[in-house]
């Protein structure tokens, strides 16, 4: 992927199952925080990564902690025009 | 057996890149078990090389974040047996480097050949977590070389 990848939010969601290396059948943008395994601090540190990796996309790492469910990434995603 | 797998540094940019070798001795226990008849450097010492040889690259930076100490091997893969007394010339190139983590394209190569190769992904350890009179012997040697002209920042 490079910084002009586009997703619908069916491939965002199945993207961040696999930085949270989740089944995708586990995750809705309504799935919180501490229901995924994967979203521990080094889930945070693959998700910052991949967020700059994939999308050229920097969040903080305030920013990080303050998300607390699926929908917060998605927003990220919209937010910096990556989502169809 | 100690668990320090770099022995020598000779050609190290902080933060950029590192070449390195380590050499296992036919004579550590573990040839033992690993295998009867049939003696190879176990994958995960192959990765640990790999991971430890990044992880100095990213401390000579000596940067506040920390101590680089892996997080998460990405991929990794095993393409030819390393039998012991063979000398591993470790590669390390930083592919990503941030504040909180840090990324690492590895591979090994013996006589030439790769061997190895792994993608690593690292986190730090503030400084303040680590014995005050923490230092790095294979780094301090390296750069003690350095100083004294025994050896060029290239490696030469």
């Amino acid at each position: 992927m490079d910084g002009e990848h586009y997703m619908s939010p069916t491939e965002a969601l199945a993207w961040i199952a696999e930085v949270f290396e989740e089944d995708l059948d586990c995750l809705n943008p309504e799935t919180e925080r501490k229901d995924i395994i994967g979203w521990d601090s080094m889930g945070v540190l693959a998700l910052m990564a991949g967020l700059d990796n994939d999308f050229d996309i920097l969040v903080s790492a305030d920013d990080m902690q303050a998300m607390t469910k699926i929908q917060d990434i998605l927003n990220v995603l919209e937010k910096n025009g990556k989502l169809d | 057996m100690r668990f320090v797998l770099v022995d020598r540094i000779f050609n190290l940019v902080p933060g950029e890149s590192i070449v390195a070798e380590t050499t296992l001795s036919s004579k550590e226990e573990l040839f033992i078990d690993h295998f009867p008849g049939f003696p190879v450097v176990p994958g995960v010492l192959l990765t640990e090389m790999m991971a430890q040889a990044a992880g100095k690259c990213l401390d000579a930076e000596k940067a506040e974040r920390g101590k680089a100490m892996l997080g998460k091997i990405q991929s990794a893969t095993f393409r030819k047996w390393v039998r012991p007394d063979e000398t591993a010339v470790i590669h390390a190139r930083i592919a990503s480097s941030r504040r909180e983590y840090a990324s690492a394209r590895c591979y090994v190569e013996v006589a030439g050949v790769k061997v190895c190769s792994a993608d690593l992904f690292f986190a730090f350890v503030p400084w303040d977590q680590f014995s005050p009179d923490y230092v790095d012997p294979v780094l301090n040697s390296y750069f003690g070389k350095v100083a004294d002209n025994s050896i060029r920042k290239d490696g030469a």
